[in-house]
């Protein structure tokens, strides 16, 4: 899309099918190094699927996704974890550790099996926890923290992956309206090139360089937010009318959802 | 607000402090399984016979009868050592178990592997068509067997590559079953009278009665094998507890990992359970206790559980040589008495977590 810059991420002609149940339909993209690029598009548009299908957990039907031209899918787990972070959700663990050995475990694919600097690890473990504000949380259980507290751990995991592409995967669902932008906040002073799935728009419009749209499993259309966000492409995007305004105070748009009446 | 919780002991010299009371709680019961018995020696002259046969040399002359001598040196040490290597065994492939499935319910008796195997190992010494093996047949069909009976359990309690608790522990029920059933059709198919009886209960309920030295041998080595190469691994088995996606994301390479802990976890179960039947919930309840005391790591885990567990079996072994003496109880009724209840405070936690 851009000349002149470098592609962190791209990829090519990716299919994802199940069977014969085609979820991602030749999906091409190019993420640019230090972007910060939203994806968006209904619940069930493959969204979620083309994000797994880029982190290894699916492997694509055909087509390729590379990291600084290198294709994932032929690299190492560990060359993997030690070009692109990833976040989702906050999963249900059945057995529980504390804070500072969650975090840890993100520096796997940094550590030999034996003779490691355990100090430095330790400053690495603790430099990330004082970056998403858990400094103090170390010795406390992960699973006794709160919705937004253990999302801010899982980001700490990620940033001590120390990658320069890191992806979310609907990293903000389920948690309130404060740590959603403090989660983002975080996210965006970070040193990275971000790709994310972002289910609310205005979140999406105010952190987002690129926005990417997508239905099903193909993808419609990509720009800035004040391209994307306008109301033919959100109502044929969602079937929702809706009001958008520039905001006097950031200068993003401001997407306001109209009920049908 | 901030809890004040003793458990887990997080500092390092907590953690060495309850491996070293284990030690010394095994040291302990080894001496009183070793001297209970209708045999009976004081603890010194128990002492004085380990050294005379370690040393091979009359160290110490013997104040005691010869006969007393033989039932100690050959049947009460191994079967002690073995009911040892037995639970920290089991004790091990529950542990691995629960990381292979991210479910603290599971274990080889609760996922069906330990019957697998007694079928495994029954067909082998009833039918004979792995005689060219020796003494290793057994083993290996124990091996067959516990290999055959997780892929079925794991197949079945795999809905879309997700493994739900009530699906695994239905899997086990059911796979359980099977392999029981399989086991006392062949017995009762090839064997007549009373001794039937015992055989099944034997390979079904377990049973150390059959210890000696040379068996004790191969299931030490086997162990010990296993142990070391579990301890390489202890990062891994950390990552893969919180998931096969996160795990590949921070750079583990779950499907060799994963296959690597069922080939081990299988064969050391058939070997296990090749020596002393099917012995239920040790892998279950140890792992559990364990982990509530020194944490979820497993560079920390594996050694301590393996101290509990083994201290475990050599005590349920005690108590099933003298709760219902002269008679012996088969050791897998004692381990379920302890088991069983506690399988279900597990079930009901599973449960509640799922309501909330």
């Amino acid at each position: 899309m851009d000349s002149g810059f470098k592609n962190k991420l791209s990829v090519e002609g990716l299919k994802y099918s199940i069977n014969t149940k085609v979820i991602v339909d030749g999906v091409s993209l190019d993420i640019e190094e230090g972007s910060f690029v939203g994806l968006v598009g209904p619940n069930g548009c493959g969204k979620s699927t083309l994000l797994k299908n880029i982190y290894r957990v699916y492997a694509p039907t055909c087509g390729a996704v590379y990291i600084d031209g290198k294709s994932v899918h032929k690299m190492t787990s560990k060359e993997a974890a030690l070009e692109m972070s990833v976040m989702q959700q906050e999963n249900n663990i059945e057995f529980d550790m504390n804070v500072f050995d969650m975090v840890m475990l993100g520096r796997f694919a940094h550590q030999k099996m034996f003779h490691n600097d355990m100090h430095r690890e330790s400053e690495i473990v603790r430099a990330a926890l004082r970056e998403v504000g858990m400094e103090g949380y170390e010795e406390r259980s992960f699973m006794s923290l709160s919705g937004g507290e253990k999302q801010r751990t899982l980001v700490a995991r990620a940033l001590v992956q120390k990658t320069k592409l890191i992806i979310l995967d609907e990293p903000t669902n389920h948690l309130d309206i404060g740590y959603q932008y403090q989660i983002m906040n975080i996210l965006k002073s970070q040193d990275m090139t971000v790709f994310a799935s972002i289910h609310d728009l205005n979140i999406a419009a105010n952190y987002c360089d690129r926005i990417i749209l997508m239905k099903d499993g193909k993808i419609i259309d990509f720009g800035t937010p004040e391209e994307m966000f306008v109301t033919p492409k959100i109502k044929g995007l969602f079937g929702v009318d809706t009001q958008i305004k520039t905001n006097s105070v950031t200068g993003k748009p401001n997407i306001i959802f109209l009920p049908t009446i | 607000m901030e809890k004040t919780t003793i458990f887990p002991l997080n500092k390092k010299s907590q953690y060495f402090i309850f491996c070293i009371i284990m030690i010394a709680l095994i040291i302990f019961t080894f001496l009183i399984a070793v001297s209970l018995g209708s045999v009976k020696l004081g603890e010194d002259s128990i002492g004085k016979i380990i050294i005379n046969k370690m040393t091979g040399k009359e160290v110490y002359a013997p104040t005691w009868e010869e006969s007393a001598e033989i039932i100690i040196w050959t049947i009460r040490i191994p079967r002690t050592l073995t009911a040892f290597i037995v639970g920290a065994g089991l004790t091990l492939c529950g542990i691995l178990m629960q990381v292979l499935t991210k479910n603290s319910l599971a274990d080889p008796y609760v996922l069906g592997i330990s019957h697998g195997a007694s079928a495994g190992a029954v067909s082998v010494i009833m039918y004979g068509y792995l005689s060219f093996l020796g003494g290793y047949g057994t083993m290996v069909g124990a091996f067959a067997g516990a290999m055959l009976s997780i892929i079925m359990s794991l197949k079945i309690a795999t809905i879309r590559k997700k493994l739900t608790a009530t699906q695994l522990v239905l899997a086990g029920i059911a796979v359980s079953a099977l392999f029981g059933a399989a086991t006392n059709f062949m017995i009762y198919h090839s064997r007549t009278g009373s001794d039937k009886v015992r055989t099944a209960t034997y390979w079904l309920m377990g049973s150390l009665s059959g210890a000696s030295w040379e068996k004790l041998q191969y299931v030490t080595v086997a162990f010990v094998i296993c142990f070391l190469l579990i301890m390489l691994f202890t990062k891994q088995l950390d990552v893969l507890l919180l998931g096969d996606d996160v795990a590949s994301t921070v750079g583990v390479n779950t499907d060799k990992l994963k296959l690597s802990i069922i080939i081990i976890a299988t064969l050391l179960t058939g070997i296990i359970v090749s020596i002393s039947g099917a012995i239920g919930f040790v892998g279950l309840t140890i792992p559990h206790i364990t982990r509530t005391i020194v944490g979820t790591k497993h560079k920390r885990l594996v050694p301590a559980s393996l101290l509990v567990g083994g201290a475990f079996v050599v005590i349920a072994d005690i108590l099933s040589r003298v709760l219902v003496a002269p008679e012996e109880l088969p050791i897998g009724v004692v381990s379920a008495f302890f088991g069983a209840p506690f399988f279900l405070y597990l079930i009901r936690k599973s449960n509640r977590k799922l309501g909330g």
